[in-house]
């Protein structure tokens, strides 16, 4: 018989606090999507309309332009420049999500990878939490994080009066972006858990949002009824938007606004079930 | 068993699990020691299934585990006590060996100067030092597995799990690594494996447990394992100057099932079913002038008792 006598030393020294942990695997996704160049490039992309705003705001107040046009202002910036700003930007965000949101879980799942995650103190929860703070971290970036900008650069400009009056909109543009994030985020993440193919994943993703807009107007065609629009992602989005930016003429057609609301804390709370079954140490194949 | 002596052990008690309809392993109750102790079964046994419940990866639909006296509800003590290494390679892609280490040993919550230091340790370990910081894509399957190993054993746990770990390793690598399971045993380590190259589990192993269809058959060292088959004599295997004269001598004894001369004439295979007795036998022939050159068992291994046990036909899966 063999005599084994403990001689070997187990770490015990400092750890760092467990809510940091997350952020490791953010890291790493990070690092890899920052190495794709057509990332960098949208990305860029998604700075220029901000940056054309915040211009055209600087322009909007200067006084010697103003003379030579002979006008009080080119634009009324409004809760309806905010929600245009918003609508372009959430499409930059999306574009931003098809091509970072398919790489997140599947090179995971395809390497059988998430053992070796999960056998460390690590949950799945942190796990997930992880890859959507690279998704959460980029779309703000592009969308509420500018918006508020152009909110305090607007406010700087025309005064306190204007800010004080205009406050709402500030919530507004936190709010709208935090539901496009949010489902974009979780969607692209449960697609990536559940195709293990990235670029499956990312035509499912933009399948999602344009078969499920397509086919909407089509059951509302056919059918002759507005109830199409409940599968179509963007006017959900957009329906939501309009009433948090005031905008009742320009809701898209199609369902009450309070569904919209529902539909779309049905499709996160659905893509959060997707990871909850997904997300797991271990594959059970039958048959 | 006593407090005292579960937290030395990897302790089932009465374990099932069951993944919805699908058996995973039933009724599992053992109890492993420090040193090496190699899982051996067909595919589908239920191996990967042992070793999910051993690092905590899932928990088991019935019964008890404690590792080293941990439980699984003690996730923090537990990951830390074990480390895993799976049989999938499972690289992010990109990573060089050293990142790959590295970045598992942050999610232990290891700071960065420590993790370093481990990672660099770890690797010198499984002998990658010069590779560390070239891409895995880029490893051969030896220096794949080898990088594996190093992120299994990376945060210095007490129990190594170790699922196929010789797979694709070339001999001079295998002999490296077996010498390496070798010394984290001598350190007081447990280093559970599984393996299909099953003479290379009997010439590593301290014990072994041999699984089929989710049920564990045998448990123990092999040769504990092997005497306790009844229903197939033990072979022996004598050489010796005068096979003719020794096979009458013991065919004389009613333990004795068979006696076969070598093709080569130069000793006999005896099957018995009284290993100890024949032992004592063979003292008395030794004597009265028969010259014995040597004595060994012949089914005395983890293939044969594989083969006894599970039988020929699962062992060519």
């Amino acid at each position: 018989m063999a005599v084994h006598k403990r001689s070997y030393h187990a770490y015990a020294g400092r750890l760092t606090p467990p809510w940091s942990r997350f952020l490791i695997v953010s890291r790493y996704a990070f690092q890899k999507a920052l190495s794709s160049k057509l990332l960098i490039v949208v990305f860029a992309l998604s700075f220029f309309y901000p940056l054309g705003c915040a211009l055209a705001l600087y322009m909007n107040h200067n006084e010697r332009l103003l003379a030579m046009f002979n006008t009080s202002s080119f634009f009324a910036v409004d809760a309806r420049f905010f929600f245009h700003f918003q609508s372009v930007q959430g499409l930059m965000a999306f574009i931003l999500t098809a091509l970072v949101g398919p790489s997140l879980v599947s090179p995971d799942l395809a390497n059988h990878a998430l053992p070796l995650y999960f056998c460390r103190p690590f949950s799945r929860a942190e796990y997930v939490l992880g890859k959507l703070f690279v998704l959460i971290s980029l779309l703000s970036l592009v969308t509420w994080i500018p918006g508020e900008l152009l909110f305090v650069i607007q406010s700087s400009l025309a005064g306190a009066s204007w800010m004080w009056t205009n406050l709402w909109m500030a919530g507004s543009i936190v709010l709208g972006s935090a539901i496009e994030i949010l489902v974009f985020s979780l969607l692209a993440v449960a697609l990536s858990a559940w195709i293990k193919r990235k670029l499956a994943a990312g035509a499912a993703l933009l399948g999602v949002f344009f078969f499920g807009a397509g086919f909407g107007q089509a059951i509302n065609a056919v059918l002759r009824t507005r109830n199409g629009s409940l599968i179509d992602l963007a006017n959900l989005i957009a329906g939501v938007e309009s009433q948090l930016f005031r905008q009742y003429t320009l809701r898209p057609i199609g369902i009450p606004t309070d569904w919209a609301w529902l539909v779309l804390l049905a499709i996160s709370a659905f893509c959060l079930l997707l990871l909850e079954k997904k997300v797991r140490a271990y594959e059970v194949v039958r048959g | 068993m006593s407090g005292q002596q579960a937290d030395q052990r990897i302790v089932f008690e009465d374990v099932s699990k069951f993944y919805g309809e699908v058996l995973g392993v039933n009724r599992v109750s053992i109890s492993i020691p420090a040193g090496i102790t190699s899982l051996v079964g067909p595919n589908g046994s239920g191996k990967t299934t042992l070793m999910n419940l051993m690092t905590g990866l899932v928990r088991p639909t019935r019964g008890r585990i404690s590792v080293l006296g941990i439980p699984p509800d003690d996730p923090e003590r537990l990951f830390h006590t074990v480390g895993y290494c799976t049989q999938f390679d499972s690289f992010p892609k990109g990573l060089t060996g050293y990142q790959f280490v590295y970045s598992y040993l942050r999610l232990f919550g290891h700071p960065h100067l420590v993790a370093d230091r481990l990672a660099t340790q770890a690797i010198e370990r499984v002998n990658l030092a010069e590779a560390a910081h070239r891409q895995i894509a880029g490893y051969s399957k030896g220096m794949r597995q080898r990088i594996k190993l190093a992120q299994a054993m990376s945060h210095q746990p007490s129990a190594l799990v170790l699922d196929e770990p010789l797979n694709g390793l070339d001999p001079l690598i295998r002999a490296e690594t077996i010498a390496l399971f070798r010394s984290l045993a001598q350190e007081g380590r447990h280093v559970v494996i599984s393996s299909h190259v099953l003479h290379e589990v009997d010439a590593i192993s301290d014990q072994v447990v041999l699984l089929s269809n989710g049920y564990v058959v045998a448990e123990g060292q092999i040769h504990g394992v092997r005497e306790e088959i009844r229903e197939h004599p033990m072979q022996i295997l004598v050489r010796c100057n005068k096979p003719g004269d020794f096979a009458s001598r013991v065919f004389q004894q009613d333990y004795l099932v068979e006696a076969r001369i070598l093709p080569d004439g130069q000793g006999v295979l005896v099957k018995t079913r009284d290993a100890d007795s024949f032992y004592l036998l063979l003292n008395r022939i030794a004597q009265s002038g028969i010259n014995i050159e040597s004595v060994a068992p012949a089914d005395d291994d983890v293939l044969s008792v594989y083969e006894y046990l599970i039988g020929t036909e699962e062992s060519t899966k």
